[in-house]
């Protein structure tokens, strides 16, 4: 339905949009994502029509923006950023307005205004001017407005700026409801909000696309960037519980936020929501827990990721970065054992600048250079969702804790811990 | 075609429900009225003459000429470039000619309100007996309007060249200025090149000459026709370069 290749415009010396391409299928609902400034807008003004591409072509319905077009301003239902409506003329005057500019019969007109207007939900708004609209209700008009000539393609230029959020809630509902009849291409800088919507998005910075794909694909790009956070009582040995965490499954790195009164704050970057895993050692270890949540990307992350030049693929540490013991599909949490030495070179460097002990050295208690000398401890995984857990949860299983110390052979030597300063 | 009648509408109904249209249609009325009732003491009584007067021999109507249709145009570009909604009228199914043109004729149909005010009075004086000469005033209306094209286009034009209305005003004003004293000012040079010039642009000459005696010259016609199409012209590029930029 939309056929953008080699899109360029120029503004002078500055490059708003460089060399964009990309297709849109009939009947898609497309997000146009990207930080103020990126080229959302003269993206789409280029469009609907409004500016001219400096060089490359666009299609909409199969005809040319620039040469035909007067057919593609028949065919699509254009939302400015500011809502062009006139603030002397009431609602149902503006939509009688849009009515004759796209020639629609005099017979439907009024039946497909009620229709646009009860689209929207502005049927009891209708004799109101639009100068007296709230902000919202005139995006709303202004929505009613480009539905009503019922344009093959809808482009909304940030629909949702500027409302609060039970009107960005309506007006992804609206936009959800169209996704039957139009092709919809909608631009914001929410990220929640296009996952909300679209089923795809486009993601455009300093004028390119940056990325393609499903939201879920893009935060797939994106790994890394997810994090589980706790924030417990650990005990004196912050440093151990951190290597603790590190060893489950999933995770690629720990970051020690340091301490919080008498709780720790510690930060797992992660692929998957690992709350449960990390819930199960948390209570293993007798660490009462403040709090334990899954953040996950934000727009903010994305850019800094794309800006920073990892731009499509983020290498992820490979195999040896997890402990072996865990390729082994009936092994349970294996806690602690692995030296955070060879670890953190496995590790992409972009991902983790601030990987920093903030224990002072002379509190962190000796550790056993080899894993053997430990004593061993039983250990259940409570975890029932653990993923890849093959064996029975009913069975204790044995491994070594080489972080127990000798003298303290308690079940939670680390919970009973003072907090010390 | 509908897309330009519909603009027009538009542009029509947007003038009459702000007060704008409304305060300018009744300063006008209320000096022309009162000028005509002035003209016909100061002049003994001559209908016609005062007829004349109020549309075209006096100063009077070169004065509204210069101000008001600035004042209609000066908003029907600059502030819809400024709101957004020239984005929304140069992506809807009409030609950005037919934007400038339905503008243009808005503002003329205003125009053309405002002049036929003479055919009230007209009126007046005909049912207190004396009946007036009605193709000369028919005429002197016509002329008036044709030359408020001329204005219009200018307004028009310097509307779509600037985002604030009162820019956009103020360079009609200096343009309208300048085209209506040009010849004043040429009558100080000797030179008769200049003069020449100056006269085949003289927009009182060419609207006192031929429309406010009675005769609808066609030359005349053409001279305030293309004169007009020469500023929508200029607007409606203007207008397309505002893409551009």
């Amino acid at each position: 339905m939309i056929s953008v290749a080699h899109l360029t415009r120029t503004f002078g010396s500055l490059r708003a949009l460089d060399d964009i391409s990309f297709e849109v299928a009939k009947g898609e609902v497309v997000g146009f994502l990207g930080p103020n400034g990126a080229g959302k807008t003269t993206a789409m003004r280029i469009l609907s029509g409004y500016l001219p591409a400096s060089s490359g072509t666009v299609k909409i319905a199969g005809f040319d923006v620039l040469r035909e077009s007067l057919e593609v301003r028949r065919r699509i239902g254009y939302l400015p950023e500011t809502v062009p409506l006139y603030r002397e003329h009431r609602v149902v005057e503006m939509l009688e307005f849009q009515a004759r500019l796209h020639a629609i019969p005099r017979k439907e007109r009024a039946s497909r205004i009620d229709k646009a207007l009860e689209q929207v939900g502005l049927t009891d708004r209708r004799r109101d001017l639009v100068g007296n609209l709230s902000r919202g209700l005139r995006q709303r008009a202004g929505l009613a407005v480009a539905l009503l000539p019922r344009p093959e393609v809808l482009i909304l230029d940030e629909p949702t700026s500027g409302l609060d959020p039970m009107q960005r809630l309506e007006v992804r509902g609206l936009i959800r409801a169209l996704r039957d009849e139009h092709t919809v291409l909608f631009s914001s800088h929410i990220l929640p909000e296009i996952e909300a919507v679209c089923p795809r998005v486009v993601i455009v910075h300093k004028g390119r696309i940056a990325a393609d794909g499903t939201p879920a694909e893009l935060v797939a790009k994106l790994a890394g960037a997810s994090h589980v956070r706790l924030e417990a009582v650990v005990g004196a040995d912050p440093a151990a519980a951190q290597r603790i965490l590190r060893s489950i499954r999933g995770v690629r790195d720990v970051v020690d936020h340091g301490r919080l009164g008498i709780h720790h704050q510690f930060e797992l970057a992660c692929d998957e929501d690992l709350r449960e895993d990390v819930g199960a050692i948390a209570a293993s270890r007798g660490w009462a827990l403040r709090e334990l949540s899954w953040r996950r990307p934000t727009l903010e992350q994305i850019f800094a990721r794309i800006a920073t030049g990892a731009s499509d693929e983020v290498e992820r540490p490979a195999g040896p970065a997890r402990a072996p013991a865990i390729s082994a599909p009936d092994a349970p949490i294996v806690l602690g054992g692995l030296s955070a030495v060879p670890r953190a070179s496995t590790v992409h460097p972009t991902l983790q600048p601030t990987v920093q002990p903030t224990v002072h050295p002379t509190l962190q208690p000796s550790m056993p250079s080899t894993a053997g000398t430990a004593p061993q401890r039983t250990v259940y995984n409570l975890n029932p969702f653990d993923r890849g857990a093959t064996r029975s949860l009913s069975v204790p299983k044995v491994v070594e804790d080489p972080n127990a110390p000798p003298a303290s052979a308690g079940p939670d030597p680390d919970a009973s811990g003072a907090p010390r300063s | 075609m509908r897309g330009f009648l519909a603009i027009t509408r538009r542009e029509l109904a947007g003038l009459f429900v702000g007060p704008l249209a409304w305060a300018l249609l009744f300063i006008a009325v209320l000096l022309q009225g009162w000028l005509f009732v002035l003209y016909l003491k100061s002049l003994g009584g001559d209908v016609d003459l005062a007829l004349r007067w109020t549309l075209g021999e006096s100063w009077v109507y070169w004065a509204l000429l210069i101000l008001v249709p600035p004042l209609l145009t000066m908003r029907m570009i600059s502030e819809e470039s400024r709101t957004g909604i020239l984005e929304f009228l140069l992506t809807a199914p009409v030609t950005d000619a037919a934007v400038v043109t339905g503008k243009f004729v808005a503002a003329l149909v205003f125009l053309a309100l405002l002049w036929s005010g003479a055919f009230v009075y007209g009126l007046v004086v005909a049912s207190l007996g004396v009946p007036p000469d009605w193709g000369t005033l028919f005429g002197g209306w016509i002329g008036a309007v044709l030359c408020s094209g001329l204005f219009v286009g200018v307004g028009l034009f310097a509307s779509s060249i600037t985002s604030t209305p009162i820019v956009a005003a103020f360079g009609a004003i200096v343009l309208n200025l300048v085209f209506v004293t040009a010849p004043l000012l040429a009558g100080l040079s000797d030179q008769p090149w200049v003069r020449r010039a100056v006269a085949s642009v003289d927009v009182i000459d060419h609207h006192k000459g031929a429309f406010l005696t009675g005769v609808l010259d066609t030359s005349y016609v053409v001279f305030f026709v293309s004169w007009s199409g020469f500023f929508v012209f200029l607007a409606i590029r203007a207008v397309e370069a505002r893409r551009w930029r």
